[in-house]
């Protein structure tokens, strides 16, 4: 008698998942879902996509070694330079509070000039973990989001180099920013 | 024989498209690059300067390069104005 009940009610959610599955197909095809970058996500999909997105990266970027010497000056002027020319557009500086590229882009990319609590992107937990998560990032890009894997053309170091002028970069001036960004002759950066 | 030409093709533009592959070159940005505003520096409250601290020591260096250039190019300028004015005397 209850192996019956069993299979019957085993026989139910089998179907209920084919009709979910069935249902969710034709979802896609339907072309209902509005995929302009200028209407968000629904909560619900936002909320998956992010926290696919953070255990992913978690789980990947818990293993990175984070050099000891991050927190040195040539490191500073190179991955200054190298924020300058690839990143500010989308991230953003002292001297630059917004673009069409920051505003534009769905997700929004994080203004790494200012604190992990005032991007609106939240704390990631330890300072390791947050140098481990830029360098993978920047190294793997995410996808779908408008972030380049930088890895395919830059190496480890030049990867770091940008780790810890990201460290720095909540605290600078807009002086100190320029000056430390800035790629003329004379700059020692790459 | 058209399978190898195809191939020797095929490999030769490969060949190509992987070597024109190359990493961003901070030297394209070198043209259009901003100088370090070295100036602002002297406007910075020294007191709050902390010589030890990685965002200074990178600062000084950045400006210590600028000034050096500074004044190569002014030593520059100055042996030909010297240089010139010797000729105007000679003339």
């Amino acid at each position: 008698m209850s192996a019956r009940r069993f299979l019957s009610c085993g026989k139910s959610l089998l179907i209920a998942a084919g009709i979910a599955i069935i249902a969710g197909v034709a979802f896609l095809y339907s072309g209902l879902y509005p995929m302009g970058a200028d209407v968000p996500h629904n909560a619900l999909t936002y909320w998956g996509l992010e926290t696919l997105r953070e255990r992913s990266i978690l789980r990947a970027a818990s293993d990175v070694d984070v050099p000891k010497d991050l927190d040195i000056s040539t490191r500073l002027l190179r991955g200054g330079a190298d924020y300058n020319d690839m990143c500010v557009s989308c991230h953003l500086s002292p001297n630059k509070k917004q673009s069409d590229l920051s505003l534009g882009l769905y997700p929004s990319p994080p203004n790494l000039s200012l604190n992990n609590d005032e991007d609106g992107h939240g704390t990631h937990g330890d300072e390791i973990y947050t140098q481990q998560r830029h360098f993978w990032i920047i190294k793997h890009g995410i996808k779908a989001s408008g972030m380049p894997a930088w890895g395919v053309g830059h190496d480890d170091e030049r990867i770091w180099d940008m780790v810890a002028f990201l460290k720095r970069l909540p605290a600078l001036s807009s002086e100190q920013y320029q000056i430390l960004t800035a790629r003329g002759e004379s700059s020692s950066g790459y | 024989m058209k399978t190898k030409i195809f191939t020797s093709i095929l490999t030769f533009s490969t060949l190509v498209f992987s070597l024109s592959a190359h990493a961003h070159d901070p030297k394209e940005h070198m043209q259009n690059a901003e100088k370090p505003d070295c100036a602002a520096m002297k406007n910075m409250d020294n007191s709050k300067m902390d010589m030890n601290d990685p965002v200074m020591q990178a600062m000084m260096e950045q400006c210590a390069q600028d000034s050096h250039k500074d004044q190569k190019s002014e030593s520059n300028y100055d042996d030909h104005s010297t240089k010139d004015k010797s000729m105007k005397h000679n003339m």
